[in-house]
């Protein structure tokens, strides 16, 4: 099927060739979906097995379908929007937020066989979309016309300006070793050894920034639960609060993708599994590790995270950068 | 740069209870606080005043409900100095273990939460909550009743310990220790923690004693003081108990001194055990008691598991004339400004944690 997809958007007529993009758009938004929600089940099964409880059991076989009563019940609730709180960007950022998000998604090609996305600058794209996110959280709290969203807002860009330069700066190495910012460039480049191998240093910075990209503990200062009750969040209304789920997982699947991408070799793999199912697993597992994390770690304060932008990850992303081109020579 | 007034509570995560606090923002930084208190005032104190002598410790047990049982027997202990009725020895060998078992459950609650206030998934709340679990489960054992025991009567208790109690308690020891280092894996070998944690709500040793705050916040800034040991009560005399100190006075100091009260519970649990006489531990059953004030008034305390709980008895024969309690959360929740003045946002809560407020005993 994924083939005759290709065949589709490389024929060259504009009519298949806008059938095969419907087609690659449902396609991927079921990929979308499937890995939110399932991976919304595994996080909260894994989490529930540290901590020594069951988690979800009754809704559906071992609780699978726990998330889509959850899912029914937020869209069921009522909209309410504070009284000071500016109408128009409350409920048209969220919105904004996740369909950026979801179509970041879409210019990653599962499949090397399919173009659709696979520009010369595609990975640059991806992160110059992504930098707009917590842009959006910003005006998202700042609008909402709560205090805790207000700080929950600051600290967004706080945490902006301490991770997004040494990230920016990994993902210039990696297009060096590359030869350029094309994903098909990224990921071929690694047929001989992974860029994980060749730059550790890189994927340790590169790792640290997705967390906090992510707002995964220990940075999840954002909606920092214990202080600022839910941050940026505190003021959303449940359906809009549904959407964030999704934003949530769909972020943490492209978050993983990427790492897979630039650093694990993408979809590259033995070939007795097809190439997505590598991709998808690559990310899956890294998903995994990053829930780990989330259940041991405690939150990091702010101005440590500044401190560690600054102090740690910029000097070595510059020595990660000399060593790659040390490497080129 | 101007300041923020953010309204913390009386509903709000972090704030163990129905505490609301004012605080005023430059930045990031707290430049006052104001605790609004309150809330969970029940009139405790005022109560007692209309029921017979035995009818209240139920309402006694609610003051404190984490650790139920220790202001239930402070209470009781108030009336039998009162009354001048003596304790068995077996029963204070009893009510000593329980006492102990209690204040490890208290501790193992608090462990999880702090944890829980530093931004983690509840992982190590429920944790803690397992392992107190399995502490309740032995005073189940032992009183019947998971939380609300009402078990003290005037001289002993309500029932001897059952058969086989010991062994059980031994064994939850032995387990308790093994989980104290994996709890030391999880969470003082992870360097956010530590991060978080030292030097953070640094209370020093002249203002610890000016703001009168008691239990493991005095301790941990190096006031030696522990009511087991300075006026100690029941069997703490034999016991060879150490009182558990720290000298710096931050977070970090007071999860130390909290995990090593933990071990030394267990220790007097182990100790108390083994030297438990023969006889029997159990009280003057209710309906038999004569109501016979000898000291009209009296003054009881004790090092409960938040710190040292006194009660103020003017004894009536039938009832109590005038009961008052100091609470020892409610005088350290007045240090808490002190200690956050100056410090992130985000460590307030680690330092309000660290307090471990019970809102029902602040308010009573």
């Amino acid at each position: 099927m994924i083939y005759s997809l290709a065949y589709l958007l490389n024929s060259g007529n504009i009519y298949y060739e806008a059938a095969g993009v419907v087609a690659y758009a449902i396609l991927v938004s079921i990929l979308i979906f499937a890995f939110s929600y399932l991976f919304g089940w595994v996080e909260r099964k894994l989490i529930a097995k540290m901590q020594y409880r069951h988690g979800p059991t009754y809704v559906g076989k071992y609780g699978i379908l726990q998330n889509m009563a959850d899912l029914v019940k937020l869209l069921a609730k009522e909209i309410i929007i504070p009284e000071n709180a500016n109408r128009f960007i409350l409920l048209a950022a969220p919105i904004l937020l996740v369909a950026m998000n979801i179509f970041l998604i879409f210019l990653i090609p599962f499949v090397p066989a399919l173009q659709l996305g696979s520009f010369g600058l595609g990975l640059l794209a991806v992160f110059v979309v992504l930098g707009f996110t917590p842009i959006l959280i910003f005006l998202t709290g700042f609008s909402s016309g709560n205090k805790f969203a207000d700080i929950s807002a600051q600290r967004s860009v706080l945490t902006l300006i301490s991770y997004e330069i040494p990230m920016i700066i990994v993902i210039a190495t990696a297009a060096a070793l590359a030869h350029g910012y094309s994903i098909y460039s990224m990921v071929s480049a690694q047929s001989g050894i992974d860029f994980a191998f060749l730059m550790p240093i890189g994927l340790f910075i590169f790792f640290i920034a997705m967390l906090a990209e992510l707002e995964r503990p220990p940075f999840d200062l954002r909606e920092a639960d214990s202080e600022l009750i839910a941050g940026w969040l505190t003021d959303i209304s449940a359906p809009y609060y549904a959407l964030f789920l999704l934003l949530d997982y769909s972020r943490m699947f492209l978050g993983s993708l990427l790492i897979s991408i630039i650093f694990f070799g993408g979809w590259l793999g033995p070939a007795f599994l097809p190439p997505i199912v590598w991709l998808v697993a690559k990310a899956f597992t890294i998903a995994i590790f990053i829930t780990i994390l989330r259940a041991t770690t405690m939150r990091m304060r702010i101005d440590k995270i500044l401190r560690i932008g600054w102090i740690w990850l910029m000097p070595l992303a510059l020595i990660n950068l000399i060593i790659a081109y040390m490497l080129l020579l | 740069m101007s300041i923020t007034r953010v309204n913390i509570g009386p509903i709000h995560p972090s704030t163990h209870g129905v505490l609301r606090l004012v605080v005023d923002l430059e930045g990031d930084t707290i430049e006052n606080i104001e605790p609004h208190i309150g809330f969970l005032h029940r009139g405790v104190e005022k109560l007692v005043e209309t029921r017979m002598y035995m009818q209240c410790p139920p309402y006694m047990e609610k003051i404190d409900y984490v650790a139920p049982m220790s202001v239930d027997e402070l209470y009781v202990a108030a009336v039998e100095k009162a009354m001048g009725v003596e304790v068995s020895e077996k029963a204070q060998y009893v009510r000593v273990v329980l006492l102990e078992l209690q204040r490890i459950a208290s501790h193992l609650f608090w462990v999880g939460s702090i944890c829980n206030d530093l931004g983690q998934l509840f992982t190590t709340f429920m944790w803690g909550f397992r392992d107190r679990d399995m502490v309740l489960h032995l005073l189940e054992i032992a009183t019947g009743q998971r939380m609300f025991y009402v078990n003290m009567r005037l001289g002993g208790l309500s029932r001897d310990l059952p058969e086989g109690f010991g062994e059980k308690t031994l064994e939850l020891m032995d387990y308790l220790e093994k989980r104290l280092k994996e709890y030391e894996n999880l969470i003082e070998k992870n360097p956010i923690f530590v991060d978080r944690m030292k030097g953070i709500g640094r209370l020093s040793r002249g203002d610890a004693k000016e703001f009168g705050v008691t239990g493991h916040v005095m301790r941990a800034s190096g006031l030696d003081y522990d009511v087991r040991s300075e006026r100690p009560y029941y069997v703490y005399r034999k016991l060879n108990f150490r009182k558990q100190y720290h000298l710096s006075g931050d977070n970090l100091a007071r999860y130390e001194v909290r995990i090593m009260e933990i071990k030394e519970s267990i220790r007097l649990v182990r100790e108390a055990l083994a030297g438990m006489p023969e006889g029997s531990a159990a009280g003057m059953p209710i309906k038999l008691i004569t109501p016979n004030a000898k000291n009209r008034i009296v003054m009881e305390s004790r090092e409960n598991p938040r710190g040292e709980e006194m009660i103020y008895l003017v004894a009536d024969p039938q009832k109590p004339y005038r009961l008052s309690i100091r609470s020892p959360t409610f005088i350290n929740l007045a240090a808490l400004n002190h200690m956050a003045r100056g410090s992130r946002l985000a460590d307030l809560f680690s330092i309000m944690g660290t307090l471990d407020l019970v809102l029902a005993d602040v308010d009573r």
